[in-house]
């Protein structure tokens, strides 16, 4: 279907469902050419110093160095256990021995935020990289062999995904998959993640594919008997990798927004397994009296959307100016 | 014009048939066994056989999922197990609600962001540009869920219960029981902090998508002639940039809705919203799984109606489209 904006509906339909980030870089990556490099310096150099000259990217990377650090040292930083509770000590008002007061279970709620950032990061992470690994291979075998039986059977099964909100997909996983504590509970989460991001990647390199390869490098390849596997991941996924990078950071962002949801609908990593989401959800029901116990989780999800999205946007303008 | 129309209702007609194709998975894949459920403690070998050829459940899968799809056309979506009523009707009592709830939320997002998109990019790298662009990115990084339990705090329990925190009062005419509260003020009470909660995010997006477009478009010629015509700032920038800006924003917004069908299900949760949301969430919670099926695929038909739409509407716009393909 060919419109104005030069995208078909599907391709508007999947760039709806994402974050604006990813929706430029889905429009913009159908608008890409290679751009030859201005200097001898290289793109990736280029990248990098405009990266480090951007205030929101700064900002961003700090913030997500941060998350890692408080999520890797989660065991130390945090005062207390955040599974142990106590029922002498309820419903605490922040003070010096609980900083962000206790929960209903006298659970500190400093500790369980901390050790939160461990799953928010976790299922953030790997969801989109599982995602990455299924779905970009997928958009280049569709990609490459455009028109082909291939193609269509590939993207069709990508439609049928997108049939459906995502919200409402994650959910109908969830409750195929049963949600359970620990890592298990962690493991479905992303899974259920994971494969409603698989199409973003098969759709945004497969656009990407369609034009490179109808360029004169990858002629060149053909002519010197270079075999497809090669062609795909050595001459043509180097040159789409930056779309696939911008929809990575900016994706986990969105996959934190997802958990944090499921959580929040039950449908999460089941507790006692600490979730920002579920915290949130529990504690909302004693909202007046005790605001700050849904307040700090929810902030923790705030900030670190927050952090992944100032560094997504940072990464999309140095890596491809034009979008800006 | 209706050969576009045509051939775009055809391609529904697959999609829905693999949507329910996925939700019979889902029902089959459902751990337990319904016949062992419906007999109970009563359950022998031999009833058991009955029960399953009774249900049909002995033959072969093609054939079930035939026979259900049929009985889901005939309009018999199943009954729930806690309550014994109908599906479908329950499901289609709850639609209504959320519906207002998306309509209004998108009311929300367009009310604030095209004023902040055209103020962004006229004052382009001024404080007014960056408050907008800032505020707007915390909007796309704040869930719908937590801006609605500050939205709570706030206008909830602070300011003396100006706004209520949960519950519903319905639309006058749309009651779906016998007796119900109903009134126009208390509807737009009970209604305006999930539409808000809703509206932000899809806002911030907008808006960011809208200031871009216009710094583009003010970039071209014919802007540029316009202005040397001497026509007002004014007029220039409503005229002849905002008009062709709201091009890429509109496409966006049919998606957004999209969004917001599948987004409400966590606020209505929030704010105890009677939606279809809430419903399908309870039905989740209670395994009233003939109810989740219901919810399932009455939102997925929504989804893909919505979708429908927008692309009528788009190609009414944009006249490019109707001809292409």
């Amino acid at each position: 279907m060919a419109n104005g904006d030069g995208f078909s509906a599907v391709e508007r339909r999947v760039a709806g469902q994402t974050a604006l980030g990813e929706l430029s870089v889905a429009v913009g990556d159908l608008i890409r050419e290679p751009r030859l490099a201005e200097r001898s310096e290289s793109p990736l150099a280029q990248g990098v110093r405009r990266l480090r000259r951007s205030k929101t990217a700064v900002l961003g990377a700090a913030i997500v160095l941060l998350l890692l650090l408080v999520a890797g040292f989660a065991d130390v930083l945090a005062p207390q256990s955040p599974t142990d509770s106590d029922q002498t000590s309820t419903f605490q008002q922040p003070s010096r021995a609980h900083p962000l007061g206790t929960d209903q279970l006298g659970r500190d709620m400093l500790s369980r935020v901390i050790h939160g950032t461990r799953v928010a990061l976790v299922v953030g992470v790997a969801s989109v990289l599982l995602a990455l690994f299924v779905g970009v291979p997928l958009g280049l075998i569709a990609g490459y062999y455009g028109g082909q039986l291939v193609d269509t059977a590939v993207m069709r099964v990508m439609d049928l995904i997108l049939s459906f909100p995502v919200y409402l997909l994650a959910i109908i996983l969830m409750v195929i998959f049963t949600p359970t504590a620990g890592v298990l509970g962690t493991v479905k989460v992303v899974g259920a993640i994971a494969i409603v991001r698989i199409p973003i990647y098969a759709r945004i390199v497969r656009g990407s594919v369609l034009s490179i390869k109808e360029k004169e490098y990858i002629e060149a390849c053909r002519a010197l008997g270079q075999r497809d596997p090669r062609i795909m991941f050595g001459h043509v996924l180097p040159n789409c990798l930056a779309p696939i990078i911008v929809t990575t950071t900016l994706g986990i962002a969105t996959s934190i927004i997802v958990e944090a949801s499921l959580s929040f609908l039950g449908l999460g990593t089941q507790p006692p397994t600490p979730s920002w989401g579920w915290d949130l959800k529990a504690n909302v029901a004693f909202i007046q009296a005790t605001p700050w116990l849904s307040l700090f989780p929810g902030l923790a999800i705030f900030f670190t959307v927050l952090g992944f999205n100032l560094f997504g946007d940072g990464l999309r303008d140095a890596l491809d100016p034009r979008l800006k | 014009m209706r050969v576009y129309i045509l051939r775009r209702l055809l391609q529904v007609v697959p999609t829905v048939l693999m949507i329910t194709l996925v939700v019979f998975v889902m029902m089959r894949s459902i751990p337990g066994d319904p016949v062992v459920a419906l007999l109970g403690d009563a359950y022998t070998e031999e009833d058991a056989v009955k029960l399953r050829e009774a249900y049909g459940l002995n033959k072969p899968i093609i054939v079930q999922y035939g026979i259900w799809l049929g009985k889901l056309l005939q309009g018999d979506w199943g009954a729930s197990i806690l309550t014994g009523r109908p599906v479908l009707q329950d499901v289609l009592i709850r639609l209504p609600v959320t519906l207002e709830l998306i309509v209004l939320s998108m009311a929300v997002a367009i009310a604030i962001a095209v004023p902040a998109g055209v103020i962004a990019a006229l004052r382009q790298n001024t404080w007014g540009d960056y408050t907008a662009m800032t505020l707007a990115l915390a909007g796309v990084s704040i869930p719908e869920f937590f801006l609605g339990v500050l939205l709570l705090l706030g206008f909830s329990f602070n300011l003396a219960g100006a706004l209520p925190s949960s519950g519903w009062v319905y639309l006058p005419g749309t009651c779906p029981t016998v007796v119900c509260a109903a009134s126009l003020s208390g509807n737009l009470q009970h209604v305006l902090m999930p539409a808000i909660a809703l509206g932000v995010g899809r806002a911030a997006i907008l808006a960011r998508l809208l200031r871009a477009s216009m710094l583009e478009i003010v970039r071209i010629e014919y802007v540029t002639t316009a202005r040397a015509k001497g026509l007002g700032e004014r007029r220039v920038v409503l005229k002849h940039a905002l008009k062709n800006a709201l091009i890429p924003t509109v496409t966006v917004m049919g998606l957004q809705v999209g969004f917001l069908i599948g987004a409400a299900i966590v606020v209505e949760t929030l704010f105890a919203v009677p939606g279809l949301g809430t419903f399908g969430i309870d039905a989740i919670l209670a395994r009233d799984y003939q109810q989740v099926q219901g919810f399932v695929l009455l939102t997925a038909l929504t989804f893909v109606v919505v979708n429908l739409v927008v692309d009528f509407t788009y190609s009414f716009l944009d006249p490019r489209i109707r001809y292409g393909a």
